[in-house]
């Protein structure tokens, strides 16, 4: 073999963007078949041998101590097979949601599962209802935790310089925000179905967190790791939710250990609205002032995040803004119920509102442009592209009011426009990886355990090894959602894709030169390299070599190429995500009804991997926010402390009639390695949507969601 | 549990199907009872009234449905909903019907029933003896996808994929009886079904899309 025939390596480096086939342009999602025909299996649809159906049984009130709990006649219903308190009698429950399951039932039929739930008597002695904030504030509340009722107090910021700030400013306000419990109301509820025979056992999780959950279960069922697989082949929506195995978990395994018969446990929807999660609400006041220059002077604030029994999220103020001085306190008022858990952006929407409002208020208080106002207290120059490039597409330049608020016309209708910006962190987090296989037929598997939440990772997964060898997408074969293949990550804090593709690229490319060295090996002549393109291979250099990658496969014999790599930081993008959101509306000031009319978004992404779902992604979370601005909030009775909203009925969202026409911009002047982008464009766009409402009639808003009652009190047309 | 009719029972013979919640929700431990027109067959003795060709039935009873064409004999309870058949009594069960909210407010678990669309989760299976039932895995296979699954995966309209089934079927129906929507009729035919990935976009433009191919025209 001669010596220019060794295998040159180099470092793994996406190519240049005009030269890709694949990444970067729009490509149908490979499991799109399965999902459109109803093959793609999820959790919910696993159908085992001898399955039982299990079910929780969950306290309706927030407090209570559980006296007795009989489930002799849940026993007596034909067809039950199990049904055992998770409590002891003289437990107090603590609050509504995970806390409140205080039994479970496992029948052979569903029916006769919510049958036997049924039939379990539960003797309660009510305890005080604390659930709302004020309840929780009330002198003399009872105790939602043993931490008491507030908790985690933060401060950011000089008193001092506030109050100098605000003598200093020219236009002051002073006002308070509100914002409500947000479900993330996944159409797939919580749960799992357990298959476990005694020694080993396969879990088919919806979770986020196929990885990690294979310890967590291994743990639950009293087997070793490496005796557990966990299975998530599809799932529906996660949104931050679905992580760890949860109470409905440990029950499911308690009940498989006991019975050695598969069980499948998936929470109702109400129970996914109790127990399932949610976005922490927010109370805040806030004091700020501006100078007439238009610079944001100051901002003093007291939030409250109201995430139940749990901390709640908050990013911070002046949030992506700067001030020249803040004071800035926040801290947890608990109630009893479910702790808030990670949702699309913990925090971010609820600080945006607040903040976006505040700088609209002050610059119309100024009478400046708020579009220009923002600009002016934005330091990063790609917020004040991004910000132009929205109001281009909105429509700003021709729109009537842009320093004060419209009126309506003669039939009451009024037309605005209104503006936020978004900000994330890009980049992944090591522990990710791939393995892609060559085989001597010319198949080629591309294997991470990573889930895929809908964000279309399977795809990507399958295209950049296909891009590496110069292959159609469908030419390689995308296995994922499975704990026995090569670790995945999390999907949490849009962190999937930068720490997944690294690790695919990486090993896409690592199989690539193993391949190639495999090649010149068994090549007679001078090898120089290989160019892979359009299903073919040749070499460079004097050798006379041009297969198909068929071929080429075939010369391995009986030995496949297959290379495993981790994550690979110089792949990924890193720093900072940013975007802008702009909302036109039309306020019916007469009814109070919101129509949004368009939303325009622009993101930046670093390299995209899929443009098609990339699109999608950024329009669902404008979607989101939509439906959060216009429609979503948690509900309690305050007497009696039951949920209201724990049916599709009660708590609404954003469906066929609410949407308005979307652009979805993808920066592509971010030219940046590999990062998601998920969490930021759900944060903007019902603050834009409120500056929208104010800009078209005068009616601000600073409780979400903008229902017709509070537009109609807005305007003064409500006492 | 009782065989015999209670005395609402001649007051409920014209009740409507909405009043499933009732019947679901009266039944307590597998008991419960249908008042169904034409039913074909019951395990348990049915009481019957010749005079207005109603039978009452109570208790697992073996019905005869026709699903995606095929003649499938199922055992049901009076309560048991058309969605708990499809995916959990059918063998082998049709679970791409998904059920989301189980009270009629999503659209997830649409199928055709008589060509139209209904929520099965708000139909009672004895219901619909001897009507043809359509499920989504009725339209086209992932190698033969249906024009409407094609333009739903050429226009992503889908993320998560589990509202994708209802949408599916929902579409179906609606290009059976419009055969060039405007976006509103699209919008209209579409308002009982929800998405919470917020793919709506995709599926208008997969919609539109479809509705041309069927029709003929270039896409």
């Amino acid at each position: 073999m001669s010596a220019n025939k060794s295998n040159r390596r180099a470092d793994p480096a996406w190519k240049p963007r005009s030269e890709m086939k694949l990444i970067n342009t729009a490509m149908r999602r490979v499991d799109g078949p399965d999902k459109v025909t109803g093959r793609a299996m999820y959790s919910a649809d696993m159908r085992l041998p001898n399955m039982v159906y299990a079910r929780l049984v969950l306290l309706q009130v927030p407090r209570a101590v559980v006296e007795k709990i009989d489930v002799s006649r849940a026993l007596e219903v034909e067809g039950c097979v199990l049904a055992q308190p998770y409590v002891e009698a003289g437990t107090e429950v603590l609050y509504s949601g995970d806390d409140s399951v205080v039994a479970y039932v496992a029948a052979e039929t569903e029916e006769a599962a919510e049958d036997a739930a049924r039939a379990v008597r539960l003797t309660l002695m009510p305890g005080p209802v604390l659930v709302t904030r004020l309840q929780s504030l009330a002198p003399g509340a009872a105790e939602v935790t043993s931490d008491g009722n507030v908790g985690r107090l933060r401060e950011q910021g000089d008193e001092e310089d506030a109050v100098l700030g605000l003598s200093e400013s020219d236009v002051l306000i002073e006002e308070t925000y509100e914002l409500p419990i947000q479900h993330h109301l996944c159409l797939e509820t919580h749960g799992c179905v357990v298959d476990y025979d005694g020694e080993q056992a396969t879990v088919y999780a919806s979770t986020q967190a196929v990885t990690s959950n294979q310890g967590e279960f291994a743990q639950l069922l009293d087997l070793p790791s490496d005796k557990v697989r966990i299975v998530t082949e599809h799932m529906g929506g996660g949104f931050g939710a679905k992580f760890g195995a949860g109470v409905e978990g440990g029950i499911a395994c308690t009940i498989a250990k006991q019975l050695k018969r598969p069980v499948h446990l998936l929470l109702d929807r109400p129970q996914e609205f109790q127990m399932g999660g949610n976005r922490s609400g927010t109370h805040a006041r806030v004091k700020a002032g501006a100078t007439a220059d238009g610079t944001l002077r100051v901002i003093q604030a007291e939030v409250d995040r109201l995430g139940g029994v749990g901390g709640g999220s908050f990013p911070g103020l002046p949030y992506i803004y700067e001030a020249e001085a803040r004071h800035v306190k926040d801290r947890s008022v608990h109630t009893a119920s479910d702790s808030s858990r990670a949702m699309r952006a913990p925090g971010h929407p609820q600080a945006s509102f607040i903040m976006e409002s505040v700088m609209d208020e002050l610059a119309y208080g100024l009478a400046m442009d708020p579009l220009e106002f923002r600009k002016r207290n934005l330091g990063d120059d790609v917020w004040h592209r991004h910000l132009d490039t929205v109001a281009q597409e909105i429509g700003w330049a021709a729109h009537p009011n842009k320093t004060a608020a419209g009126a309506p016309d003669d039939d009451g209708m009024a037309e605005g426009i209104g503006f936020a910006v978004a900000t994330w962190g890009a980049g992944g987090r090591r522990g990710a990886e791939c393995e892609v296989r060559l085989n001597p037929d010319g198949s080629v598997t591309s294997s991470c355990a990573v889930q895929d939440l809908g964000t279309g990772a399977r795809t990507y997964v399958a295209a950049i090894p296909a891009e590496e060898f110069g292959l159609p997408l469908d030419a390689v074969t995308a296995r994922i959602g499975d704990s026995s293949l090569p670790p995945g990550v999390g999907s949490g804090g849009s962190v999937t894709t930068g720490s997944v593709a690294p690790a695919v690229k990486a090993a896409a490319h690592g199989a690539r030169e193993a391949m190639e060295k495999r090649l010149a090996e068994a090549i007679p002549g001078d090898v120089d390299g290989f160019v892979w393109a359009d299903g073919r291979v040749r070499s460079t250099g004097g050798a006379d070599f041009d297969v198909s990658f068929r071929e080429a496969c075939a010369m391995l014999g009986t030995q496949p190429v297959a290379v495993t790599a981790g994550h690979d930081r110089s792949l990924q993008a890193r720093g900072q995500l940013h975007g802008a959101q702009a909302v036109r509306v039309r306020v019916d000031t007469w009814t109070g009804r919101v129509q949004v009319v368009k939303m325009v978004a622009i993101q930046d992404q670093g390299l995209p991997m899929n443009r098609m779902a990339l699109e999608s992604q950024i329009k669902g979370g404008m979607i989101q926010a939509l439906s959060y601005g216009l429609l979503e909030e948690r509900v309690f009775d305050n007497e009696h402390g039951w949920l209201l909203t724990d049916n599709m009925e009660t708590y609404r969202v954003a469906g066929t009639k609410e949407i308005p026409e979307l652009v979805a911009i993808i920066d592509d002047e971010d030219d940046r390695p590999v990062t998601g982008m998920a969490e930021a464009p759900v944060i903007p766009g019902q603050s834009a949507l409120s500056n929208a409402i104010y800009n078209a009639c005068g009616a601000r808003l600073r409780a979400v969601p903008f229902t017709p009652d509070r537009v109609l009190a807005a305007l003064g047309l409500l006492s | 549990m009782s065989k015999t009719p209670e005395p609402a029972a001649r007051d409920e013979r014209e009740a409507d199907l909405s009043r499933r919640s009732f019947l679901k929700g009266a039944g307590g431990a597998a008991a419960g009872a249908a008042f169904v027109q034409g039913a074909q067959a019951t395990q348990e003795a049915a009481v019957a009234d010749p005079e207005a060709g109603v039978r009452i039935l109570s208790g697992a009873t073996e019905i005869e449905m026709s699903v995606n064409g095929e003649a499938r004999k199922v055992t049901v309870e009076p309560r048991t909903t058309l969605l708990s058949v499809l995916r959990t009594r059918l063998e082998p069960a049709l679970t791409g019907t998904k059920e989301v909210c189980d009270n009629g407010n999503c659209g997830a678990c649409t199928v055709l029933v008589d060509g139209k669309p209904v929520y099965s989760c708000l139909q009672l299976a004895v219901t619909v003896q001897g009507r043809p039932v359509t499920t989504i895995e009725g339209f086209g296979k992932p190698d033969q996808l249906s024009a409407v699954q094609e333009a739903f995966c050429a226009n992503d309209g889908l993320m998560c994929g589990f509202c994708t089934p209802g949408f599916v079927v929902a579409t179906e129906a609606a290009l059976a009886k419009h055969s060039n929507p405007d976006a509103d009729t699209i919008r209209h035919e579409l308002a009982g079904n929800l998405c919470r990935c917020g793919t709506y976009d995709g599926v208008f433009k997969a919609v539109a899309e479809a509705s041309a191919v069927r029709r003929g025209g270039a896409k």
